[in-house]
């Protein structure tokens, strides 16, 4: 489980000061699937990179699995993501230099997963992803539904607790979306936990939660049923 | 996980052709030259150390210092007195063995009907108590002791004795006596200060001035007992002038040099070695390093300007779980393939070029791959410069954090371009710094070349005086030689008179105080020395053949007429090697030694018995002429001997072969450098005027000119050129000062000389800068705005 409170995140540069989040308190419980919507520039990428470990909080404490985390240091949160979250972004931000096969080996290798085992993960998740025919390919051979494809089995090949998604459809048509949209869902249905910020309120539909912002603050959250 | 990042590696160097092929290319070239800068240093340190307990084994010089003035800067003497070495041996207890050297002639060796010249020695006995070389045959202890015997190298011995058996055999040295073979040794190696062919006993040859004190003109070993410092054997050694050497010499102290220092630290100022030839491998070690780091700037340069498309490679990396440490083993490791590769293409160029940089430097350098000492320096280069060239992207990359970066609108701050200025004005101080010294020490070598010495060094042909079998036969040679119509005047002389070497502290004048030693430089002539030398009488004649009471008469230069204290020398009496005589005439100052020196006391003896070389001075344009008339004379009189002449201006320019090789290899490495730099400018201004792409479409869009765009792209380079050019001449002109301090005469160093290399500088970065600009400000403005 995951648990913040009162977060916020204050931004100064030279010119202007930037509140971009005020006060978050927000749960999320294991293999919920919650999306953030709300519109542009109201803090849901900073919450999300905050909520990944990937930034700390300028206040507020965070509850990441049993761990305050809110003062960690770069290092610290650095070695705590490994293997327990996985990203997808909207630009997919795949590495140009590797194919789409040692792209999605990569968390394995930087836990150090054995070799046998490491091809075993790997091949399972394209399979799984269904990019496996296109294993030997570089990123910029592949359609964006494919690069984003490939992004989701990066995230989910060292079998992470938490996947964050931010706007995962975002560069992508309809159909493509679609079918992010429901791979996201069945690893949901697979017991992953799954925070997903959109601007798509068709996307949204695949949550269990909508968590409304606005100004840096939760403003609604919905239940689905 | 290495294996994954060398294939990133890999990869990304084949993709970025143009900058894997300048990083490459530009760390090979830097790296040769370190490489072969490292093989000469190493060889220049290596020299006499491989003697058994080369530490112990000692060169022998004398400090004198004033004795009416012991403030005054202590003199030392290179070449020791004949009886000092006995002295030593005699008195000293901490001295294991001692030797005494001749200078080293170099004599015609005769063996049946083959002959060549061989350079070896007259020594005395324990020579091989002090230099213990293999033994190949023989016992060379026991023949050296033997006049009539000859010690030779497996080199002569193979060379007179192709088919075995050496010992035993008989040779005719020098035309004069013969000597049985009594040992062969092993050839000296080529790093040793002592060289030789043959070595006979020093008796042989021993003379009664040699047994003088007053006469410096040998050279003295000794070997020390073990555990016996320098210090203590110098200390001993302090009462062997005043209890040996007599009223005139008393000041006199013998000082020792361990022989491992002797090839590089020759140089004495006030009784102490202030260095030497260590002074141009310290330079040149620099040089190499500076080389280098300007190779690694541009690697570093390249990568800084690469950062951003490899920061999203990072901040990727991290978010799937890299490490800070493993993205900096990643850049680590990718440095290091390209310094690996640069390393592997640096041998070949080292193999290339090892056979010109032998001719240039003199050197008989080699790379041989199976030494393992050259595969640690090798090894050593390639992570040095990886590390260093890899640690910008090691330490910075790596660093960043990855949501900065995967927002999409990262941009690389203003860091790392102020870290890529200061690494170009880094390298182009570097780059001004080299054009500056290749242009003045350029201007101090024609210096040199173009100084008139007050003696003529044009036209001069000399040859060693050798063979003749008696006097009559030379003198009758002689006469012939002035009677040919393509020669001018002809003298003889003891040494060549641009390099006068042997002094003297004999000289008597009334009025002399007899405390005080006054060293003079002396040489044995013949008749005609400054007609043929054209050296300019201020007062009196040269020596006559006419004048038969010339014998024991003088003539002086005018800083001896200074030194002596005499207004008009010419008629007054003086004492020296040929007794009582007068003064007959007085040389103006002339150059008698290389340009290092000021001009000292001279006085000439008239003696052709003692003379070795003959100068002809040829008639103008009648020099080719001179040369066969001279041959047809030589053979006809000395049929054994083939005919060696040599000209005195070339032997002017060996005085500064050190001086040479230095101008010569710093023209090289100067040229090098720059390139090198130049490689690297010509790659940033790629990345530059790409990144700027888009800018530039919009700029020509809104109608900018051609003109305007490249000024636009070159003026930031040509800003750094400008500062590194501050920074580097002051520095530039000290170093250059110090090194023309080392001249007792030189030319200044010019102001056009920084103006010349920084406009140098500036044109050639230009010149690199545009060929990206322009090309940039060509491109049609459609294809790079279409892509974004
Ligand atoms: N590194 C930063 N420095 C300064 N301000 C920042 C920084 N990152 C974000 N901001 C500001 O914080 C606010 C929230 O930004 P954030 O990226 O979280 O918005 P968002 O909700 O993700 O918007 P979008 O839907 O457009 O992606 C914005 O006003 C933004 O300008
Ligand atoms: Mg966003």
């Amino acid at each position: 489980m995951i648990q913040t409170v009162n977060l916020q995140k204050l931004f100064s540069t030279e010119e202007v000061e930037t509140t971009a989040l005020n006060g978050i308190n927000m749960e999320v419980r294991d293999g919920e699937f919650v999306a953030i919507m709300g519109p542009s520039g109201c803090g849901k990428s900073t919450l999300l990179n905050i909520l990944g470990l990937l930034d700390n909080p300028s206040e507020g404490e965070y509850n990441f699995y049993g761990t305050a985390v809110a003062r960690m240091t770069e290092r610290q949160r650095a070695q705590l993501r490994k293997g327990s979250i996985g990203f997808v972004f909207q630009s997919f931000n795949l590495i140009d230099e590797l194919t789409v096969y040692e792209n999605v080996e990569l968390p394995l290798l930087y836990l150090k997963t054995p070799a046998d085992e490491r091809k075993k993960r790997v091949e399972e998740t394209l399979e799984r992803m269904s990019i496996m025919h296109r294993r030997n390919h570089f990123p910029q051979q592949l359609s964006g539904g494919q690069q984003q494809r490939t992004a989701i089995a990066r995230a989910v090949v060292a079998k992470p607790k938490l996947i964050l998604a931010d706007e995962p459809t975002g560069n992508l048509d309809s159909k493509n979306g679609e079918e992010v949209m429901k791979l996201l869902g069945e690893l949901n249905d697979e017991g992953t936990t799954i925070i997903m910020v959109t601007h798509s309120p068709y996307d949204a539909g695949f949550a269990h939660r909508i968590v409304n912002l606005f100004d840096g603050k939760v403003v609604t959250e919905n239940f689905h049923v | 996980m290495i294996r994954n990042y060398l294939k990133i590696a890999v990869r990304s160097l084949l993709k970025h052709k143009l900058y894997s092929s300048i990083n490459v290319f530009g760390l090979a070239l830097g790296m040769a030259c370190s490489l072969l800068i490292g093989l000469w240093v190493r060889d220049e340190l290596s020299y006499d150390r491989f003697w058994p307990d080369a530490e112990r084994i000692c060169y022998v010089r004398v400090n004198f210092t004033n004795p009416n003035d012991p403030s005054a800067d202590i003199g030392t003497n290179f070449v020791t007195p004949g009886p000092l070495q006995e002295a030593i041996a005699k008195d000293i207890p901490e001295v294991a063995a001692t030797l005494k050297l001749d200078y080293g002639p170099e004599y015609l060796i005769k063996v049946g009907d083959k002959t060549a010249k061989e350079q070896g020695h007259f020594a005395t006995d324990d020579f091989f108590g002090v230099f213990n070389l293999p033994v190949i045959a023989g016992n060379p202890a026991a023949a050296l002791k033997q006049p009539n015997q000859i010690v030779i190298t497996r080199k002569v011995a193979e060379k007179f004795f192709p088919n075995g058996e050496a010992l035993g055999q008989k040779l005719q040295l020098n035309n004069d006596k013969y000597y049985v073979v009594g040992a062969v040794v092993e050839d000296v190696p080529h790093n040793s200060t002592l060289q030789f062919g043959w070595l006979v006993n020093w008796n042989v040859q021993a003379q009664d001035w040699m047994k003088t004190w007053g006469n410096s003109s040998f050279r003295t070993y000794v070997r020390l007992k073990p555990n016996t410092t320098l210090a203590q054997a110098e200390a001993a050694m302090s009462s062997i002038y005043p209890r040996h050497a007599g009223k005139n010499f008393e000041t006199g102290r013998p000082t020792l040099q361990s022989i491992t220092d002797l090839h590089l630290y020759s140089e004495y100022k006030n009784g102490k070695s202030v260095g030497g030839r260590i002074e141009y491998v310290r330079v040149f070690g620099l040089v190499a390093l500076f080389i280098l780091l300007i190779a690694c700037v541009n690697f570093m340069n390249l990568a800084t300007a690469r950062s951003a498309t490899r920061a999203k490679e990072v901040g990727v990396r991290k978010v799937v779980g890299a490490l800070r440490s493993s993205l900096a083993g990643q850049f680590l490791s990718e440095s290091m393939l390209t310094s690996l590769l640069a390393i592997t293409l640096s041998l070949g160029l080292v193999w290339l070029a090892l056979p010109s940089f032998n001719a240039v430097s003199g050197t008989t350098l080699t790379l041989d791959l199976t030494d393992p000492i050259l595969w640690l320096i090798v090894l050593g280069l390639a992570i040095i410069t990886g590390v260093l060239s890899g640690s910008y992207p090691a330490f910075f990359l790596s660093s960043l954090q990855p949501i900065k970066i995967l927002k999409g609108r990262f941009q690389v701050g203003a860091g790392p371009a102020l870290f890529r200025r200061v690494l170009v004005v880094f390298q182009f101080s570097l780059s001004v710094f080299l054009i500056v010294g290749m242009l003045a020490v350029g201007k101090q070598m024609d210096y040199l070349r173009s100084k008139h010495l007050g003696l003529d060094r044009e036209n001069v042909l000399y040859w060693p005086i050798e063979g003749f079998s008696d006097t009559k036969q030379y003198e009758a040679f002689q006469r012939e030689v002035v009677r040919l119509p393509s020669v001018g005047s002809a003298t003889t002389a003891g040494s060549l008179p641009i390099d006068v070497r042997g002094s003297s502290g004999d000289l008597r004048w009334p009025g002399k105080d007899p405390r005080q030693d006054h060293q003079v430089f002396a040489m044995f002539v013949g008749s005609d020395f400054a007609r043929t030398m054209n050296i300019k009488m201020v007062d009196g004649r040269d020596f006559q053949t006419s004048s038969p009471a010339d014998s024991s008469n003088y003539v002086i230069n005018e800083a001896t007429a200074r030194m002596m204290n005499m207004n008009n020398p010419v008629g007054k009496e003086v004492q020296f090697w040929m007794g009582k005589g007068r003064i007959v005439g007085v040389m103006k100052d002339f150059h008698m030694q290389s340009l290092h020196e000021t001009i000292k006391p001279l006085i000439l003896c008239f003696n052709y018995l003692n003379t070795s070389y003959l100068l002809v001075k040829t008639r103008p344009g009648q020099t080719q002429q001179a040369i066969a008339d001279l041959e047809k004379l030589s053979k006809a009189y000395n049929p054994n001997y083939p005919f060696n002449f040599h000209f005195l201006d070339e032997e002017y320019e060996k005085l500064y072969r050190a001086e040479q090789q230095v101008d010569t290899l710093i023209n090289y490495f100067g040229v090098l450098a720059i390139l090198i730099s130049c490689l690297g400018l010509f790659g940033l201004a790629a990345f530059t005027a790409e990144q700027r792409n888009k800018e530039i479409g919009v700029r020509k869009v809104l109608g900018a000119s051609v003109g305007s765009i490249v000024t636009l792209l070159s003026k930031d380079f040509l800003k750094l050129v400008l500062i590194a050019l501050v920074l580097a001449a002051p520095l530039a002109w000290w170093t250059l000062t110090k090194w023309l301090d080392s001249f007792a005469y030189k030319t200044d160093l010019s102001w056009w000389i920084f103006g010349m290399a920084g406009g140098l500088a500036l044109l050639i970065a230009f010149l690199t800068v545009s060929y990206q600009s322009i090309k940039a400000a060509l491109t049609n403005p459609v294809t790079s705005l279409r892509s974004e």
